[in-house]
């Protein structure tokens, strides 16, 4: 058998070519009944459906629950006792950068952005501050020795992707792409903003949001071994995979995660866009219990839980793909 | 015409499965996931063999599903299968679409239309099960193989661009193929038995 395995797949090939040439039967190559049977399952194979596409409606679909779950009051389970300050999105992406006031005066100008409050350092930098884009809260601070720098991506959504577009590249952004209609269905482009942070700027375009709409600020990571990161998050913070697409290699070609009420996307690093270690704040229900479960997935611990001044219990811990958490559970505003 | 002799898997879950599923993606629609798993294949044949192309089978597969979303809380459970509303729903997006065409194309005859298959109310059950289930079965062949039926069947490319493509001689893709399409056979039967 193995001697005839090259001919026979040789004269299969030539059926082959005849049936996709919509060849007339009669001068279809004749066949043994054992390769003729193999014919039908090669004609049947021709209407199935691209990966791609049924990857790309099951993310638009998961995409649209997550709206749908936004949208809803009602299913909305409270939070018993509240574990994020009010009106504050349960994952913020933590910005250190040089230049933090710049940083500010450049989410204003370029996203529209709404400084909430800062807190300055005794030699005057910032220690932090938040700024409001949309419905979500990016945090920021001077970088320095303990915290460098760190470029990160966001996925923005905002009311006009052009308009964004054009106004980050007059406030000294350069473009990555420029927008246009993405095949998921929003109208995209993306920058890389004076910091070395990148932006995918867009608007739904195809889909239609809930009267909530989706986060405005989604972080995004770009990751080596970016199917590895989901079973981490699912055990060390309890995370959701709302929707994973892979390529035939395995490879995550884009994924929703989500954490308590909030998301961020994650994809396998490629070209340009390449690992991007990043903060994030995110608020838990139980900051100690889900410190020994982070630790416990593989984790590091940088401090271990304790009580914030500003009355938040925080810990922070780095994970095996270079991400700090800064984990915190809300306990109320802090007393005078 | 594929030859079909007996549905090669049982048809998809009905019932108190799937009834389980339903109730689950109407009281969270982030669980609409396994139901569009499920179901994903034989809808998106169903539409396939009735219109003219795949971007519009792929168009018309996409809005069956959105407005199936989009309508699951008003979906009532009355015995009948989940199935049989998502085929309601194709059946009369393919109408829409077949009165879209005609208005575009006023006068003009369709031979690949057929009237009977308009309506979507005539349609082949077995073949639908069997494509459903060879589909399914691609999706679990070893990579490169699964690549090879891809391009060769799906994108159609010829033997010499696959090759190229995966870096591999034409003989070897050739090889691929046929050890592809013989294990597809031998379980689509392995599924009969």
């Amino acid at each position: 058998m193995p001697k005839r395995s090259p001919a026979i797949a040789l004269q299969l090939d030539r059926a082959i070519e005849a049936m996709l040439a919509s060849a007339p039967r009669k001068s279809q190559p004749k066949l043994s009944p054992a390769l003729a049977q193999l014919l039908p399952i090669a004609g049947a194979l021709r209407d199935s459906p691209r990966p791609e596409f049924k990857s790309t409606l099951k993310a638009d679909l998961q995409r649209r629950t997550t709206m749908t779950e936004a949208a809803a009051p009602a299913p909305a389970a409270p939070e018993t006792p509240p574990f994020r300050p009010p009106n504050f999105p349960n994952i913020a992406p933590y910005f250190l950068v040089h230049g933090a006031p710049q940083f500010i005066d450049f989410l204003v100008a370029a996203f529209d952005g709404a400084e909430g409050f800062r807190v300055p350092r005794p030699d005057g930098t910032i220690m932090h501050a938040e700024v409001r884009i949309g419905d979500s809260v990016v945090e920021l601070a001077e970088a320095n020795e303990q915290y460098p720098t760190r470029p990160m991506t966001t996925h923005l959504y905002v009311p006009d992707s052009d308009a964004s577009y054009a106004r980050a590249l007059e406030a000294g952004a350069t473009s990555v792409y420029a927008v246009a209609d993405q095949h998921w269905g929003d109208r995209q482009g993306c920058v890389k903003d004076p910091f070395g942070n990148v932006w995918h700027v867009a608007t739904p375009k195809t889909w239609v949001p809930s009267v909530e709409g989706i986060r405005a600020v989604q972080p995004f990571l770009h990751l080596r071994d970016a199917h590895n990161f989901i079973p981490f998050v699912e055990a060390a913070f309890g995370a959701e995979a709302m929707d994973v697409a892979k390529s035939l290699e395995g490879l995550i070609l884009h994924a929703t995660l989500k954490i308590a009420r909030a998301t961020f996307e994650i994809d396998q690093a490629h070209g340009e866009l390449q690992p991007t270690p990043a903060y994030l704040h995110v608020y838990v229900p139980d900051t100690d219990a889900m410190y020994a479960k982070a630790l416990a997935a593989g984790a590091i611990g940088v401090t271990p839980p304790s009580d914030a001044p500003y009355g938040d219990r925080t810990a922070t811990v780095k994970d095996p793909f270079g991400n700090t958490w800064f984990l915190a559970t809300y306990r109320g505003a802090a007393q005078p | 015409m594929v030859a079909v002799r007996r549905p090669a898997q049982k048809p998809a879950p009905q019932s108190a499965d799937e009834r389980v599923l339903v109730e689950a993606a109407q009281a969270d629609p982030a669980k609409f996931g396994a139901l569009y798993e499920l179901h994903f294949q034989r809808i998106y044949y169903f539409i396939a063999r009735r219109v003219r192309d795949r971007a519009t089978a792929e168009d018309l597969t996409s809005e069956v599903f959105h407005k199936a979303l989009a309508n699951l809380p008003s979906y009532e459970w009355r015995g009948a299968p989940f199935g049989a509303w998502l085929f309601r729903i194709a059946a009369n997006a393919i109408a829409d679409q077949f009165k879209r065409t005609s208005r575009e194309q006023r006068g003009a005859n369709d031979p690949q239309s057929p009237g009977e298959q308009r309506d979507g109310s005539s349609f082949d059950l077995e073949a639908m099960d069997y494509h459903a289930r060879l589909f399914r079965l691609v999706e679990q062949l070893p990579g490169v193989q699964q690549r090879v039926i891809r391009e060769r069947f799906v994108e159609q490319r010829s033997i010499r661009e696959i090759a190229e493509r995966l870096n591999r001689t034409q003989g070897a893709v050739k090889q691929l193929q046929f050890r592809a399409l013989q294990t597809l056979r031998a379980q689509m039967e392995g599924a009969h038995a």
